[in-house]
């Protein structure tokens, strides 16, 4: 009988040349997954919705007395007895650090999935990318990348994970070095007990705005397995057997769901967001959750657990 | 092992048994293997996972079901055996084995094969000499040997088709055992008698061969002897069947037995078909039964052999010859052939009537000592003569033959032989055999001279309708002619079996058609005339029905089979004494037919029938034109019990086949398969396989195992679509390679219609001609639903006309002149429906002078032509009103006229080829030089001027062009369309 899982990437144990041709050749379709996912989040979207600092015509507004009269409008006051003043959009450039979790236990799939956890949180970090690199906001990711505002900004963080050597990576982000206006976006899927203690508590301390993605594979909550079933954990390669695991699944379900619950509130209670995305469900709920989460319009909230 | 009924073919396999232990050990040392999962978040699951509470061993019960199974298959390895045979062989000499293999041993043969292995397995185990002998064999030659030997001969034997020669099988065998007694005689017999009496009590010697024959052998002081007979009932022979006049009458036989039997009869054609059924019963007591297959007259004739379905044996089975053959039927005529008046000839009819079931030969030569020889030539089956009178007496000179040379008077001779042979002669009544005297030695009964002449002029009776046919003769079953009058026929004189001769009669009763046979043939006559000169039945479907019959009676065997054999040998001594037909397929033991092997000898037709054996094995003889079929039994013969004497030493009797010996090992198998697959599920079970499969039973799941199911499926197909596929692909070369090189040009004309016209050589009448029809093409596309292609200049001696409605053919006198072959292709492109439009362009210059240039030159084409009666388009014309309403059709000159085919006044003529074709006009003249006045140029401008300058002249020819284009293309559709107020009108009623 087929296991129910499976271990993605093959090329887990070979070096590290061969691991960063697949990760290589998993980019490019990622990044068109993502482009498609970001089409159905972006699209109604405009811009900040703000008047601010920009180039674009924001509105017309009655001038109110003390206001500089170098920004009145004399072409429209002209029309009628009032004076007014002529806003722009807001378009200040923001940055926004993306991080993908790395991690080999991410390279897992089980057959209720339609996508591995790692491809999952690529398609979500890249389609991030695209959105924020659409509307003209600087995206970096911490150890590939440093903050760049392009409209291609997709590719380039597509290109700049295609070489970078991801093996020396570390598992968690460095959030130390950013400064404390910008926002982070992590997808991973927080498996690593450290994330919390180690980036988001000190992160959050500083000031730093961000957003915990955890991406899940349904066998993971749903524990669908039956008989006597050796677990292997890819990380450690620790083994560990159930003799009749049915027996255990209404234990783990329930420890899986406390677990996420408590990681959930003290992520939330440092100020951050927290969204959890199974890779049997598409790409673009989290996506749209997150979004709204940064535009700062909140969408509904039943995928955000 | 005495206890028990059960012994070991391999006991020292049960030493396996001691190695159940270790397996038990093994078995409970091993815990079934985990499923093998990666699994990211172990630490989670490490927090619920308690200890590990898998039982380190399987349950009790699993490990002793697979001891079970372990202990199964070892015992299945030993090979016990249930109810072994006991020893029953005689230790005191050698075991004489006499194994019957005729054909009533053929359905249970297996069987008795099995019985004799048996016995041979046990001479071996006691290593016994064995004699084995088989008494159908040609030749019997037993020697003593070891089993192992008559173990080969007894694989290599089978049944036979024919009778076994028990006598002769048993001096072999006392000649090989010479003084040694035997030990056991084992007799494997079939329980029929050997030989068929006819009588039983008239012939007595064929038992006494047999019950002789035993006692020799029982004399030979065996101390034991075992008799193996059949159990059930014995195979049924066929013993006759004969095409009679209501069907097919079968007779059967079998052994004396107490019961009442059915049987079910097939009749097959030469082909295997199923052509019909029937069934048989033997009273209780009685050895033989009758009974009759109902069949269609014409499906009885292609029967070619009975069988019983039950049992298939070479007895079960009779061979019909030569039934399904096409009869060859000769005609020889007295009148000259007159072919002008076809229907006064008298072989007319009865050729019609015979065409289309049978192969005609007609006489060449009106000289009968000629045709005659010749025709009996080609071996036919049926001579019909029509009114010939046969001279009286040989040598006396024939009153038909003027010319007749000296041995004119040896074609009666021949004929009647030929008749005495097995022919049918078929004559025919007329004035001449009226005429001839009432001695005709070819008739079938005696005729008063003349004839007899009803409802003429100088008679007080009418002509005589049919009396219904007799039901005896070859005509029952058919319908009573109604309509059918004899006016004339001639009479026979009365004697005491005409009515046993007459097939069928007047109303009044007197005979219309006799018969009577003559050796192995048949001599019929009709008391009419062959043409419908004395009687219309000639013309009318009982004729044609009553010769149908006929010549299906006839035989065709015999007389064909020696005249073939005859003309085939060279020898005249061969074709004068013996006819001899080679074996071409016989019979095997169960009724199957094989081509014939080197051991059967040719049939001696000339000699009695000789009786079925090893030299003479029943089957067909002859070829595949034909043969002769010899079968096992003849007509009359019955079947009898073998009798066996009682013997002085002890006599077994057992049944065959049936040995109780039951080996158990395929029982103890197909237990310990059953254990296997009730482990596997139990091992499923535990290890939560099922719930897990219908945990998983997802989409995926079942398209997976849909597409396992799909690829076996193809796998299992594959063969059987290769065949279709290559032929595919055979085909699709073949079907590509049709292509040729002007089909694109085809094509291209057939897309759309093109106006064409003749390429004269003349090119400025070629390019007018053009420009004209282009511009005409032009004005059509504007005008009306036709949007005419590019014009087409044809070149009449080698295009293709066919494509086009009308070709254009301007006369130009400096053009060259047609040939013959053009002007024939023209010819043929109006019969088979194409218009040609003739313009002279000569309106002016014939103003003044006779006849020009153009016009001379069109009178020498047409008079190459098959043209019909002209006139001038009539206003009431189709051409005046096919799309415009016009009274003229003026081209650059106005008022010439328009010639086309005259309709006439009385609807068609048939002897008009041209008028072919929807009423289309094939010919249209002019002399108005329509394309100059339709010639522009390419932007649009008229190219040459009116005669007179009229503009509306212009239109007006353009006008005359599209209707004669829709005349073309429409034909006499308009003509009808003007009477659709006449027509509406009527409906309205």
């Amino acid at each position: 009988m087929a296991p129910i899982g499976r271990t993605v990437d093959p090329a887990f144990r070979l070096d590290v040349l061969a691991r960063a041709q697949a990760r290589a050749g998993l980019l490019p379709d990622c990044l068109a997954e993502a482009r498609r996912v970001a089409n159905t989040v972006i699209a109604g979207w405009h811009g900040r919705r703000k008047r601010g600092i920009g180039e674009t015509f924001w509105q017309f507004r009655p001038h109110v007395e003390g206001e500089s009269h170098s920004r009145i409008d004399w072409r429209r006051s002209a029309r009628d007895d009032h004076l007014y003043v002529r806003d722009r959009e807001w378009e200040a450039a923001h940055t926004v650090w993306l991080w993908a979790d790395p991690s080999p236990s991410m390279r897992y799939q089980s057959e209720m999935a339609l996508v591995s956890k790692e491809s999952r949180a690529l398609v979500v970090m890249l389609a991030m990318a695209e959105i924020l690199s659409r509307s003209g906001e600087r995206i970096a990711c911490p150890g590939v990348m440093d903050p760049v505002a392009a409209r291609n900004g997709a590719e380039r963080l597509a290109l700049a994970l295609a070489h970078a050597d991801m093996d020396s990576l570390p598992k968690q982000p460095e959030l130390g070095r950013i400064n404390r206006m910008s926002d982070v976006i992590l997808v991973s899927d927080c498996l690593d007990d450290e994330l919390l203690s180690a980036c988001i508590a000190p992160a959050a301390q500083r000031g730093i705005r961000g957003h915990l993605v955890e991406i899940f594979d349904p066998a993971e909550e749903r524990f669908p397995y039956t008989g006597r079933t050796e677990f292997r954990d890819p990380e450690t390669g620790a083994t560990l057997t159930a003799g009749r695991a049915e027996t255990v699944a209404d234990d783990y379900r329930r420890a899986w769901n406390n677990r996420r619950a408590a990681l959930a509130a003290s992520v939330r209670h440092s100020g951050w967001s927290f969204l959890a995305n199974a890779t049997d469900r598409p790409a673009s709920e989290v996506l749209a959750a997150l979004h709204g989460r940064l535009s700062g319009t909140p969408v509904s909230r039943t995928d955000a657990t | 092992m005495s206890a028990l009924p059960l012994a070991f073919g391999a006991p020292l396999l049960l030493f396996g048994l001691l190695a159940l232990p270790v397996i038990w050990w093994l078995l409970r040392m091993t815990p079934p293997r985990p499923q093998r999962e990666a699994f990211a978040p172990l630490p989670i699951l490490a927090r619920v996972l308690k200890a590990d509470h898998t039982p380190a061993h399987s349950p009790w019960w699993l490990t002793a079901l697979r001891l079970l199974v372990a202990a199964l298959i070892i015992f299945a390895l030993a090979e016990p055996i249930l109810n072994p045979r006991s020893q029953t062989l005689s230790r005191t000499g050698p075991l004489v084995l006499m194994i019957d293999n005729g054909w009533a041993a053929a359905p249970d043969w297996s069987e008795r094969v099995e019985s004799a292995e048996a016995l041979l397995a046990e001479a071996r185990e006691a290593e016994l000499p064995v004699l084995i002998a088989f008494t159908a064999e040609r030749r019997h030659e037993p020697t003593p040997t070891t089993a192992e030997a008559a173990l080969e001969q007894l694989r290599a034997a089978e049944p036979r088709s024919w009778q076994p020669a028990r006598a002769s099988a048993v001096d072999a065998i006392i000649t090989a055992l010479a003084d040694t007694a035997p030990g056991t005689i084992a007799i494997l017999s079939d329980g029929v008698a050997e030989g068929q009496s006819a009588a039983a009590d008239e012939q007595t010697t064929a038992p006494d061969d047999d019950a002789a024959a035993f006692e020799r052998l029982f004399a030979l002081g065996a101390s034991d002897i075992q008799i193996f007979a059949r159990t059930g009932s014995a195979p049924v022979a066929l013993t006759a069947a004969s095409n009679a006049a209501n069907g097919f009458e079968v007779t059967a036989a079998r052994l004396p037995e107490a019961g009442a039997r059915d049987i079910t009869l097939i009749a097959r054609d030469n082909r295997g078909r199923d052509v019909a059924r029937g069934a048989l019963t033997f009273a209780a007591g009685e050895m033989t039964a009758s009974g009759r297959l109902d069949a269609p007259f014409e499906l009885r004739n292609d029967i070619a052999r009975l069988e019983v379905v039950a049992a298939r044996t070479a007895a079960g089975v009779r061979l019909i010859d030569d039934s399904a053959r096409r009869r060859r039927v000769a005609l020889i005529s007295g009148a000259p052939a007159d072919q002008s008046q076809p229907l006064l000839a008298p072989l007319y009819y009865i050729d019609n009537a015979l065409s289309p079931f049978a192969e005609l030969r007609r006489a060449d030569s009106a000289d009968l000592a000629i045709a005659v020889p010749k025709l009996l030539a080609t071996n036919p089956n049926v001579i019909i003569m029509a009114d010939i009178g046969v001279p009286q007496t040989i040598g006396a000179p024939s009153e038909l033959s003027p010319s007749a040379s000296a041995d004119t008077s040896a074609w009666p001779a021949a004929l009647s032989e030929w008749v005495r042979r097995g022919g049918t002669l078929i004559r025919f009544a007329g004035p001449r055999l009226a005429a001839a005297s009432g001695d005709d030695p070819l008739i079938p009964v005696r005729l008063r001279r003349g004839e007899r002449e009803l409802g003429g002029a100088l008679s007080w009776d009418e002509p005589q309708p049919l009396a219904a046919y007799p039901t005896a003769g070859p005509f029952s079953g058919l319908p009573t002619p109604g309509n059918v009058t004899v006016k004339r026929q001639v009479l026979a004189e009365p004697s005491a079996d005409l009515a046993a001769r007459t097939w069928a009669s007047l109303a009044d009763g007197t005979p219309l058609v006799t018969a009577a046979p003559r050796g192995d043939g048949r001599i019929v006559l009709f008391h009419v005339t062959a043409e419908a000169g004395w009687s219309n039945l000639p013309i009318s479907g009982h004729f044609v029905e009553m010769l149908r019959r006929i010549v299906q009676l006839s035989n065709v065997s015999r007389a064909t089979i020696e005249a073939q054999d005859a003309s085939a040998s060279t020898s005249s001594d061969s074709a004068a004494g013996q006819a001899l037909l080679p074996p071409w397929r016989l019979l095997d033991a169960s009724g199957r037919l094989v081509p014939a092997n080197g051991d059967a000898r040719p049939l001696d037709l000339s000699a009695a029938r000789p009786q079925p054996g090893p030299d003479s094995p029943p089957g067909l003889y002859g070829n595949e034109d034909g043969h002769v079929a010899l079968n096992l039994f003849a007509p009359g013969e019955s079947l009898r019990s073998l009798v066996i004497p009682a013997p002085a030493a002890p006599l077994t009797r057992l049944p065959i086949g049936s040995s109780e010996t039951i080996p158990l090992t395929p029982w103890l198998f197909a237990a310990a398969l059953f254990g296997l697959i009730a482990d596997t599920l139990i091992v499923l079970i535990l290890a939560g396989g099922l719930s897990r499969l219908r945990s998983r039973a997802g989409l995926l799941q079942r398209s997976r195992v849909a597409l396992a199911l799909l690829a076996a499926l193809a796998v299992s197909l594959v063969p059987a679509l290769q065949p279709a596929s290559a032929q595919q692909n055979a085909g699709a070369p073949a079907a590509a390679s049709d292509a040729r090189a002007g089909d694109a040009h085809i094509l291209e004309q057939l897309d759309t219609t093109h106006l064409a016209y003749v390429l004269t050589g003349d090119d400025t009448v070629d390019a007018t001609s053009r420009a004209g029809l282009d511009g005409l093409s032009t004005y059509l596309a504007n005008r009306t639903a036709l949007e005419p292609g590019a014009a087409v200049g044809v070149d009449i001696e080698r295009d293709e006309l066919a494509f086009y409605p009308l070709i254009y053919w301007p006369m130009s006198e400096q053009a060259p002149f047609p040939t013959e072959a053009a002007i024939s292709r023209i010819d043929a492109y109006m019969r088979s429906g194409g218009s040609v439009l003739f313009d002279t362009r000569d309106r002016i210059d014939s103003l003044g002078a006779g006849t020009t240039g153009p016009t001379r030159r069109l009178q020498i084409i047409l008079s190459g032509l098959d043209i019909p009666a002209l006139e001038p388009v009539p206003s009431d014309h189709v051409l005046t009103k096919a799309f415009y309403l016009l009274d003229t059709f003026p081209g650059r000159y106005a008022d010439g006229p328009l010639w086309v085919e005259a309709i006439g006044e009385g609807g068609p003529d048939g002897d008009r080829p041209a008028r072919g074709g929807d009423g289309v006009s094939s010919i249209l003249i002019t002399g108005n030089d329509l394309a100059a006045a339709w010639a522009q140029d390419a932007a649009g401008n008229p190219l040459f001027a009116t005669v007179p300058n009229d503009p509306w002249q212009r239109e007006y020819a353009y006008r005359a062009g599209v209707n004669i284009v829709m005349y073309m293309l429409t034909g006499n559709y308009k003509a009808d369309q003007v009477h659709i107020p006449a027509l509406l009108e009527r409906l309205g009623q």
